[in-house]
């Protein structure tokens, strides 16, 4: 199999369009996903495009009030990057190791659809938009229409992941938590990211997500709903216990080498209870 | 005349920092094959027929048929093959060996191979094992090893007892995680094998070959390559590797090339022993005058090291304690698993986590402090050991423990619990180690060291011990070149080579500084009494035990050791009320290793050791899951890295050995034993728990505060 490394964007897109590549950026992932033995290449089902420096594909801009992170964009570019709100900026600073943050990209965390991407969930919080594009033209997509399950995406064969876009949200609280299996290198557990605005005694909004909890990030409006609009004395313990009871069945972790579905599932409410009670 | 333990730069530093250093798997040369091992699909199954492609010129597979001599491993029993026969005993078991000249063809061959297999009913774990209700994997009980041995009078003690206290503990897998996996290069020359590789003993390899050949001693050369880690996982497994890399180098009268790859590593080598220990305690006015230690490890598949692993976790059941009736049963039990092997401590973690939890649990139900508690059943000068050994050099424990206590803070921090967003735990530990081989082994070595002086006037040490990184370049080095009042730089010590080097013994159980040390100290003196500038002079030493020593190996009675280190621990840690997460914040450590012969390298060992026991009781969790590991690679098998690790404060409290080299005494496996239990300790002190066993996990601290905190509500 070999790869293929376009000298432009339009080259890239034609040769996607013309059959079936695999656009790898840092290959951290398929890299891994793919290998066989020690020193042999790994076994990839179609030949690599490897695009990620493609300096379209590369960078963070701000366009009006929204937020745009290219696809290639090192995961170390945005853990540095001002613009970017505290609650990715977290989750990304834990996520494996300098070097590999160094190589490894947001479009690929977003692409590799792993229940376990750690970017995943403060993307949902923040209604993150994926940016697919094609000789075609380009494909805006809200984050959960995009992840379609563990390892799916609703990616078509002729594109690449374009850029991530999303309006900055602004908001008094924001709560992160990677529950790794150690401080680095680490995939999660489980992971929870939360912001909320709180004016005045009335909570204004308020998001949360969990990631490694479902076959995909979990993230429900509706609940999100009932907690917006109420007075932050009228969150109790009774209140706190009905809104984890609405969030229980969303809660559908499994036993694996890394840990319990019982522990994933009570530290997933013990987290939501932690967050509804610091607003 | 130097200070022996002032830190120098160690001989093998700039070409590991620089990268020059080679190990196995840097080392080519033209015409080379590469090799795969086909392995067992099965947990336990016979081998019914094996389908091999038509296979390209040069591309050969290799079985157990090809063994000119006898297919078992040379080790105490006779029951591991190097391929196996007509029977797998466990996942991942090598079956064949494919060699060809490229690496990208060996491996579509391997997987290629079709095996056809009948299952046995196969033994996952210990308690079935005991049931004995499936063929037996091992005799007719499944027991590798059955053990008994007593001092006093255990019964009187119960009888007499105001309490009598009984509780269970768990230890779980643990895996190396060398950074070098095991490999091998062998070739094959004129009716002559040569191997080289990655391992802790040269002379286990030879011996092994020796029989898998049913040939000469003169006709096998080991040679080790510089060695990237070994913690016990490069002891006996090595031995085969070698084997199936000189039998396709035989078949083929080609160089052969065999490297693991880390998965094969993380999931088909070696493991340290998981265990069950049951602990009965019988109290007497606030004193454990009697106790019974029952200790159960899984050995799996092959018997491997397991008897004498069984042996020293036996003689540790005390710990650090003199307890005067002592009654001590232990099992090594086969599974279809991975065969157990050696891993720092050989046994003794196991043990030693047991006994200093139980001691912990004891004082507190005594409402007793446990430092006191256990200070006051503490070893001294003159006491006997579990076996009855005599401890004939002085036992510095109260100053260990004191100047711990005092670096650490220990009893303002446990008495002031710190107010914050964590719960804040510390805990203590102390104990010892057996140094050097356990019972009779050291007799039966009978360890060979020789130096030989130059006409240049540099000296040569010639052992078969080897550097894995725990610093005998630099330790050895000195020690020669002290005794004889020269240049460290003026003393040589090549990778050991079978063809130039005496036995003396494997690298193992905490020896080469304190016995081979010891040889090439007095070896050195002769050599100095000897000098005569620009002569060759060869001076040779072999090892006895000093006269006084006493052991019947029957019936476990005696000096079990020639000498014991010791040390006690305190850690710190945090642990996370919503997630349960632990963090281990801070690790103090004093301890008696006899004279530092580098205080650098000691301290090294300290930060390694004390690191790899916090792992073992915190991260590195290993979970079997019908017969297979469910962790098995080192994204799912966790080992701490450096963000893990504690800050540490150490120190030392010298009480030296007339025998070892300028008084050393054993260090390497010392420095793991006390942070298990020192760990679970901190984290029963945050929670105000009762723990049973390691690795403590945060799924189960949760299920065991929601039982705590049903319970008080």
């Amino acid at each position: 199999m070999e790869g293929v490394i376009p000298k432009t964007l339009n080259e890239a897109l034609s040769l996607m369009a013309s059959k079936n590549y695999i656009p790898v950026a840092g290959g951290t992932d398929l890299m891994v996903r793919y290998k066989r033995w020690k020193n042999l290449t790994p076994s990839f089902p179609a030949a690599p495009l490897f695009i990620a420096n493609l300096p379209e594909l590369r960078g963070i801009y701000r366009e009006d009030d929204e937020l745009i992170i290219k696809a290639a964009t090192p995961l170390s570019d945005i853990e540095g990057h001002s613009d970017i709100p505290v609650v990715l900026k977290e989750a990304v600073r834990l996520m494996a190791s300098p070097g590999i943050r160094n190589i490894g990209t947001i479009g690929g965390n977003v692409g590799n659809a792993s229940p376990a991407g750690d970017t995943l969930p403060p993307l949902y919080v923040l209604d993150a938009n994926v940016v697919l594009l094609s000789e075609k033209g380009k494909r805006t997509l809200r984050i959960y229409e995009f992840i379609k399950g563990p390892g799916k995406n609703d990616r078509r064969e002729d594109e690449i992941i374009y850029e991530i876009r999303f309006k900055v949200p602004e908001y008094t609280h924001y709560f992160y938590r990677k529950v790794g299996t150690r401080k680095a290198n680490a995939l999660s557990k489980l992971s929870f990211a939360g912001i909320a605005k709180v004016e005045n005694g009335i909570i204004e909004d308020f998001r949360i997500s969990l990631g490694a909890v479902a076959p995909f990030p979990v993230r429900v409006i509706e609940i999100e709903r009932k907690v917006v609009g109420k007075k932050t004395e009228e969150i109790d313990g009774q209140f706190i216990d009905s809104i984890k009871k609405d969030y229980e069945p969303y809660i559908r972790p499994i036993d694996d080498q890394r840990s319990t579905a019982y522990y994933r599932k009570k530290t997933s409410l013990r987290l939501i209870e932690s967050f509804l009670r610091a607003l | 005349m130097r200070d022996i333990s002032k830190p120098v730069r160690r001989f093998d530093a700039s070409e590991k920092i620089a990268g020059v250093a080679r190990f196995v798997d840097d080392h080519y040369e033209e015409g080379m094959l590469y090799g795969k091992i086909v392995r067992s699909e099965r947990v336990r199954a016979k081998i019914k027929a094996i389908k091999i492609p038509e296979l390209p010129e040069g591309y050969h597979v290799i079985s157990a048929k090809d063994i000119p001599g006898k297919n078992r491993i040379k080790m105490i029993f006779d029951d591991w093959p190097f391929l196996a026969e007509d029977v797998v005993n466990y996942f991942g078991e090598p079956i064949l060996l494919v060699v060809g000249p490229e690496r990208e063809k060996v491996y579509e061959i391997s997987e290629s191979i079709e095996i056809e297999y009948e299952d046995i009913p196969a033994i996952l774990s210990v308690e079935e094992a005991l049931l004995n209700k499936k063929p037996p994997i091992y005799g007719e009980n499944n027991l590798f090893a059955d053990y008994f041995f007593e001092k006093g009078d255990v019964e009187n003690a119960f009888s007499e007892a105001d309490e009598v206290i009984e509780e269970e503990f768990k230890t779980g897998f643990q895996e190396h995680i060398y950074l070098e996996p095991q490999g091998m290069i062998a070739k094959y020359n004129n009716g002559r094998i040569e191997v080289f590789g990655s391992m802790q003993c040269p002379f286990y390899v030879k011996n092994a070959l020796i029989e898998e050949f049913d040939t000469k001693p003169d006709k096998i050369r080991v040679v080790q390559t510089t060695t990237g880690g070994g913690f016990g996982g490069k002891e006996e497994y090595p031995s085969q590797i070698a084997g199936i890399a000189a039998l396709g180098a035989y078949k083929t009268g080609k160089t052969v090339k065999l490297v693991y790859d880390r998965a094969e590593d993380v999931e088909f080598t070696t493991k340290r022993h998981p265990s069950h220990i049951r602990i009965k305690g019988a109290v007497k006015n606030g004193k454990v005058i009697g106790i019974e230690v029952e200790i159960i490890l899984n050995a799996g598949s092959y018997a491997g090291l397991s008897s004498v692993v069984l042996q020293r976790g036996m003689f540790a059941a005390t710990g650090a304690y003199s307890i005067p009736n002592v009654r001590v049963i232990g099992k090594a039990v086969a599974t279809n698993i991975v065969p157990m092997g050696a891993f720092r401590g050989f046994g003794a973690p196991q043990s030693i986590f047991a006994i200093e939890t139980f001691m912990n649990h004891v004082a507190k139900r005594l409402g007793r402090d446990p430092v006191e508690f256990k200070l006051s059943h503490r070893y001294r000068k003159g006491d006997t050991t579990a076996t009855g050994g005599l401890l004939r050099n002085e036992v510095r424990l109260p100053e260990i423990v004191n100047r711990v206590l005092s670096m650490s803070d220990y009893y303002s921090k446990k008495k002031e619990k710190k107010e914050g967003k964590k719960l804040y735990g510390i805990g203590f530990s102390m104990f010892l180690h057996g140094c050097g081989f356990t019972g009779n082994g050291e007799e039966i070595l009978k360890s060979i060291a020789r130096l030989k002086k130059r006409k240049d006037n540099k000296v040569e040490i010639l052992i078969s011990n080897v550097d894995m990184g725990q610093g005998p370049q630099t330790t050895l080095r000195k020690v020669v070149a002290e005794v004889l009042g020269i240049p460290y730089e003026d003393v040589i010590y090549e990778n050991p080579d079978t063809d130039r080097v005496p036995d003396s013994g494997p690298t193992v159980a905490s020896r080469t500084a304190m016995i081979v040390g010891g040889l090439l100290y007095r070896a050195a003196k002769e050599l100095k009494e000897k000098w005569v500038d620009g002569e060759e002079i060869v001076v040779e030493k072999q090892y006895r035990h000093p006269e006084y020593i006493k052991w019947d190996q029957e019936k476990f009675k005696g000096d079990a050791y020639p000498e014991y280190s010791w040390g006690a621990n305190v850690i710190e840690v945090e642990v996370d009320p919503i997630t349960y997460e632990i963090d281990v914040k801070k690790a103090y450590a004093v301890f008696d290793l006899g004279t530092p012969l580098d205080r650098k390298i000691i301290e090294g060992q300290i930060h390694g050791g004390m690191l790899q026991g916090i792992g073992y009781a915190t991260l590195e969790v290993m979970e079997q899951k019908d017969g297979r590991f469910m962790q098995r690679t080192i994204t799912d098998y966790i080992v701490p890295t450096a963000l893990d690790a504690p800050l540490f404060e150490t120190d030392l409290v010298s009480q030296p050995y007339e025998h070892g080299p300028f008084g050393a005494k054993c260090a390497g496996e010392l420095t793991f034993v006390g942070a298990a239990p020192a760990v679970c300790a901190a984290v029963e002190d945050a929670l105000q728990i009762d723990l049973y066993e390691i690795p403590i996990r945060p799924e189960k601290l949760l299920t065991i505060m929601e039982k705590k905190n049903e319970s008080e509500v």
